[in-house]
């Protein structure tokens, strides 16, 4: 209910809703765009873009799920955009043109991530893009793997293997630092 | 512990921890996305035909009224109905009227149509000589305190005014704001704009509703359910896509006596949602007096904002690098306000030092406003490169951009700083001398080569 109203408010131009929108959301986002953009700094250009344009179209929004939702199906179209932007560079040979490295470190990024973080975001990076987006979007984003069939435009079955392939591989990968 | 477990648990483990500092001086540059979007673009309730007044002041008001009449009925209608009343009839009628002032009312709600989330209720004058203003009231469904809004738009070129009685904030706007943010004209997307709507609704099919009777007055309704009337020029929402429009005329005197609009997800699937617009107690050429279109005094206390937005341009995205160099010491890395903020901090080049200097005393938001100022080249580079990336404004393309402020200096006079697209073969450059040509892309591609050595 809280972010119906977030979204009522919103519509009226409300500073208060925003800024609650922003906090209660921004880690939650930045997390799923460092698991799936590969590291912090692309993240943080996701993030502040897909609050930016969020800000500028609240006026008009209407939601038919949830606002958490929007904001992550949101933040996985910029990282969608990210990699068409930085794959249509590459073949000009101009990689790296727009984004710092991800494995570079800014000495005051907007967020830093934990040990822990870092390690499955690395183990992440090396999935194929759409496993990675499956894992991100059914464990962190808690979606149903039919909803993420729909974002994906494949079957629920395709949906499936990805989850099972990558949870295998991230497993392996993993291996040692997800038990204590 | 099953391997999906195991992955989840480290998924919950994996956090990470702001930066309190850029935390805020994104969410500043976001909350200045969102004023200038709200005065743009201002949200839905309170400024009900806001935009096509700001598009086309008051010309038009026979097409407005037009569509009060044509709201729900379909190009086709132009013949007769099975009322008897043909809408070229009703149309020609109101084209005629100088001057209208109805009421009308707007609700959002969701299962349960007695308790909306928004419930707002507005009366509108508008005059084709004059000028329009709307004076609308909202209840606030935390507590049911109503906030007062007050609009003006003068035929005349003064800005128009938003008085926001809540909030106690007096907002004088630029008339062609709407131009000048780089998107071109544009249109609320829930609430249309009288034009939009009549456009939309000539496409649509529709119903004659036969007669009926309403305040005891005869009147002929028209009915349109069809879905192309909420799905032009919308953002495409599956739960938007019905509509329930209906409209009753006079019989008599062919004007129209009440509109009534729904939209949303009306058949509540995956959660009611619904829009309910009610447009009612017209009254036509009605005596008016010029004063009533001017906007009352600043109020005592209240906080004045001017909002005429400067368009990012190739202009000022050269002064905004021309700041980074002077801030900096040299081009920045990267291209990105978060980043210019925090690197302009850690500087100590001697300008700046005097923003610093003049910065001094100042805490919270008093010293990012001002920060926000003492940057705004930086702030405008930052918006002109969002903007070629097609990243600022929903469904801007690319123009294909490039940024090299990692390897190229001011005395890189000849290597290419940033270029974008400006037509099939051509691309802009700015060079590290700061300045700019069109080149084609067979030059552009010598030119990053020479990056590459």
């Amino acid at each position: 209910m809280e972010d119906k109203l977030l979204i009522w408010k919103l519509r009226r131009g409300s500073r208060a809703a925003l800024r609650r929108t922003y906090d209660k959301y921004h880690s939650d986002l930045l997390k799923i765009a460092v698991v799936l953009a590969g590291g912090m700094n692309p993240a943080e250009d996701i993030v502040q873009d897909v609050f930016t344009r969020f800000a500028q179209s609240a006026g008009r929004l209407t939601l038919s799920g949830s606002l958490r939702n929007y904001l992550i199906t949101s933040t996985l179209n910029g990282v969608r955009n990210l990699r068409r932007n930085r794959s249509r560079h590459e073949t000009q040979g101009l990689a790296e043109a727009d984004y710092v490295p991800s494995t570079e470190k800014r000495p005051d990024q907007w967020a830093m991530m934990s040990e822990q973080l870092e390690h499955l975001s690395a183990a992440m990076s090396s999935l194929p893009y759409e496993q990675r987006e499956v894992i991100t979007l059914r464990i962190e984003a808690d979606m149903t793997l039919r909803k993420i069939a729909q974002l994906q435009k494949t079957s629920i079955s395709t949906v499936q293997g990805r989850y099972r392939y990558g949870i295998e591989k991230l497993r392996s990968l993993l291996n040692g630092e997800i038990r204590e | 512990m099953k391997s999906a477990e195991d992955i989840k648990q480290c998924f919950r483990k994996s956090t990470l921890s702001t930066n309190r500092d850029r935390h805020e001086a994104i969410f500043q540059e976001i909350l200045r996305a969102q004023e200038q979007s709200r005065r743009t673009e201002p949200a839905l309730p309170r400024l009900v035909n806001w935009s096509s007044i700001m598009k086309s002041p008051l010309t038009k008001l026979g097409v407005a009224a037009a569509v009060l009449i044509a709201c729900g009925i379909g190009l086709s209608l132009w013949r007769n109905t099975g009322s008897g009343i043909a809408l070229a009839d009703v149309l020609a009628r109101v084209e005629q009227v100088k001057v209208v002032k109805f009421k009308w009312t707007f609700k959002w709600f969701g299962e349960d149509p007695n308790k909306p989330w928004a419930d707002t209720r507005g009366t509108q004058l508008t005059s084709q000589e004059y000028g329009w203003k709307t004076i609308l009231k909202t209840t606030d469904p935390n507590g049911g305190e109503r906030t007062g809004t007050e609009l003006y738009a003068s035929r005349q070129k003064k800005p128009a005014i938003w008085i926001d009685r809540t909030e106690k904030t007096y907002i004088r706007m630029a008339k062609d704001a709407q131009a000048q943010d780089g998107r071109g004209p544009r249109q609320p997307v829930n609430v249309k704009d009288p034009l939009s709507a009549l456009k939309e609704i000539l496409n649509t099919k529709y119903e004659s509703m036969g007669r009926s009777t309403i305040d005891g007055i005869e009147v002929a309704g028209f009915r349109t359910t069809d879905p192309n009337y909420v799905s032009q020029g919308k953002q495409k929402e599956p739960s938007q896509g019905q509509v329930d429009v209906k409209i009753w005329v006079d019989v008599k005197t062919l004007f129209p006596v009440r509109i009534e609009g729904l939209s949303g997800n009306l058949d509540g699937k995956g959660g009611r949602s619904v829009f309910s617009t009610v447009t009612y107690d017209f009254q036509w050429d009605v005596p008016v007096d010029p004063a009533e279109f001017e906007p009352p005094p600043i109020p005592d206390g209240y906080r004045i904002t001017d909002m005429f937005p400067e368009r990012a341009n190739e202009e000022n995205a050269i002064q905004g690098l021309k700041q980074c160099v002077e801030l900096l010491g040299n081009y920045p890395e990267r291209i990105d306000f978060a980043y210019l903020w925090s690197e302009s901090e850690k500087s100590e080049t001697p300008a700046a030092l005097r923003v610093k200097e003049e910065l001094k005393g100042l805490t919270g938001l008093d010293r990012d406003q001002k920060k926000l100022d003492a940057l705004k080249p930086m702030r405008f580079l930052n918006k002109f490169y969002l903007g070629l990336s097609g990243k600022f404004y929903v469904g801007m393309a690319s123009k294909d951009p490039a940024y090299y402020g990692k390897t190229v200096t001011p005395q890189d006079t000849d290597k290419v700083l940033m270029r974008w697209k400006v037509s099939e073969n051509e691309y802009r450059v700015i060079f590290g001398d700061l300045r700019a040509e069109t080149v084609t892309l067979e030059k552009l591609a010598d030119l990053e080569k020479a990056l590459l050595k």
